[in-house]
């Protein structure tokens, strides 16, 4: 390869309807999977994340009252 | 609190898969180290086709990875799936289908793999009849998990059940794909697709096997039973979150870093490393939140032996996710394609990583399941020492080897003609194959005295009628 650019040259006419299919399902993915970063690691929305992590620890309690954890 | 759960669990089918996770244990290493021996002794084949390598090595991979680690995924999940939803399973009777049928295909395995009936496709050498009944008993599993989380009595779906409903999900898609195949007779057929999508798809499958099946599942037990067993809840949620769908986005990309340098198109390799690469975050990520748990309570590690399992399996895992990424850039897979580098790099996984979590898990849920102690802590703590000191024993070995060998491979002198001949290479491999077998065997002795444990432990629950008793404990109380 000569430079980056022929290294990610792409001859957009060759490209069949899979391959837009399943490049335009990555990328749609891709934001997706983004977006959930940034709401799990926005400042606000972590107590009511990290409320969820005591599940295991006091699934013992739950054995007897059978009620809601931690929702 | 143990005969209530007695009560509103499900604990028959757990129980029955936890045994027979070490049983198949013991059985998978043996198996492993025969053939490890028989590489460092070769009379030991003692000309019978029936135990040569090559019909010996699927049975131990099957025998560890499905048939162990299976046993293992299932009654962890069955277990954890219970008690983090607060509900019974959603089948009891499906989920003993599951086991009979998971067995019986194991017992299908250990007679058609020395037989030399094979499909000849890494980690999925089972024949089409199989492999239906694979598809079938998995996805009674699946959907028995499923519909437990569905009948949950809490609101949230805690992470270790998103890594083992990963895990399902993928592998249902994986196997079907990977299995599709002509069949020319009961024992014979012939893969769907040929040439290289033939390679393409088998590696998409094998790594996957190890990204879903080896990690993912073996996470939801991470997840679950080191906080359990810690008494601490996890140190972050919200980096198991990110590490759950790092992993799910990621490892479907990473297959064709396994054939790097062949017919495949370039890019397919390159595009498989830079993912390996851009995996150690969040493979690392998983790794810290699962040893960070312990903050502020690391001297448990002195005293509890089942946690120095669960923790000594993480560094396993952060050493194994690092080295998997190196090994799959081109410059460094060069020198290690094809080599006991490779063996060493899964079996740091498989050993230190993927047995001694499931090891960890199986003791924790010993005491649970059968309502008694377990019947000897000290063999606990010899299993730990046997286990790790196998394990590293075999990885040394394995590194050393496969470096050497690729060194002696590409050594060439000033006329380009090889410096050393294929038999030479082989021949200075002799001690590091006495070696790894003697790791094994240090490993496998670990395995059996788990199993006497386990066993004995189940003798002593047996005549100290404790189970029943938790039942009646639970019904008058």
């Amino acid at each position: 390869m000569s430079s980056l650019t022929d290294y990610f040259q792409t001859d957009w006419e060759a490209m069949t309807t899979t391959d837009w299919v399943g490049t335009i399902l990555t990328v749609v993915v891709f934001l997706l999977m983004v977006g959930l970063y940034v709401y799990v690691l926005r400042p606000k929305n972590r107590e009511r994340l990290e409320r969820f992590k005591n599940i295991p620890v006091d699934d013992d309690e739950h054995i007897n009252s059978g009620d809601n954890n931690g929702g | 609190m143990d005969a209530a759960a007695e009560q509103k669990y499900d604990y028959g089918v757990v129980r029955w898969f936890t045994v027979m996770a070490a049983v198949y244990l013991v059985v998978g290493a043996t198996a492993g180290v025969y053939i490890a021996s028989e590489l460092a002794w070769p009379f030991l084949n003692f000309d019978i086709p029936y135990i040569t390598f090559g019909r010996l090595r699927p049975l131990h991979t099957n025998a560890v990875i499905f048939a162990f680690g299976g046993c293992a995924l299932m009654a962890t999940a069955f277990y954890s799936v219970q008690r983090t939803c607060a509900t019974r399973l959603w089948s009891n009777k499906l989920a003993w289908f599951t086991f009979w049928g998971w067995n019986l295909i194991i017992v299908a395995a250990v007679i058609t793999l020395p037989l030399g009936i094979n499909q000849s496709k890494e980690y999925a050498e089972l024949e089409w009849p199989i492999d239906i009944a694979i598809a079938v008993v998995w996805l009674s599993y699946m959907f028995n998990f499923i519909m437990t989380i569905h009948q949950r009595k809490t609101s949230h779906i805690y992470v270790s059940n998103w890594f083992f409903l990963g895990m399902m999900v993928m592998i249902t898609y994986l196997h079907v794909v990977n299995s599709l195949a002509i069949p020319v007779g009961m024992f014979k057929s012939y893969s769907l697709f040929s040439g290289v999508q033939d390679a393409m798809i088998q590696w998409w499958w094998g790594h996957n096997a190890v990204g879903f099946y080896l990690t993912a599942g073996f996470l939801g037990i991470m997840y679950y039973f080191v906080p359990k067993q810690a008494g601490r809840p996890v140190y972050s949620y919200r980096l198991s979150v990110i590490h759950f769908w790092a992993l799910m986005f990621g490892y479907v990309w990473l297959g064709a870093h396994h054939l790097q340098y062949t017919a495949l198109p370039d890019w397919t390799g390159s595009l498989g490393a830079a993912v390996s690469i851009a995996m150690i975050i969040p493979s690392w990520g998983g790794a810290v939140n699962g040893m960070m748990t312990l903050s502020g309570a690391w001297d448990k590690l002195r005293t509890d032996y089942v946690l120095r399992f669960l923790i000594m399996s993480l560094a396993f895992y952060a050493m194994s996710t690092f080295e998997g990424p190196i090994m799959s850039i081109k410059t460094v897979n060069a020198l290690s394609h094809y080599t006991d580098w490779t063996v060493g790099h899964v079996h740091s996984g498989a050993l230190g990583w993927v047995a001694m979590v499931a090891i960890g898990a199986i003791y924790h849920m010993m005491t649970r399941l059968f309502h008694v102690e377990l019947w000897s802590t000290k063999l606990v703590n010899a299993h730990f020492w046997t286990a790790t000191i196998g394990t590293v024993v075999y990885i040394v070995a394995m590194w050393v080897s496969g470096i050497m060998q690729g060194l002696m491979w590409r050594a060439y002198d000033e006329y380009g003609t090889l410096a050393y001949t294929f038999a030479e290479s082989v021949e200075a491999m002799h001690p590091y194959y006495a070696m790894r077998a003697i790791g094994g065997m240090i490993f496998l002795s670990g395995a059996i005295l788990m199993l006497i444990n386990i066993l004995m432990t189940v003798a002593k629950a047996s005549s100290e009628r404790s189970i029943e008793r938790a039942r009646t404990a639970a019904a008058t109380a």
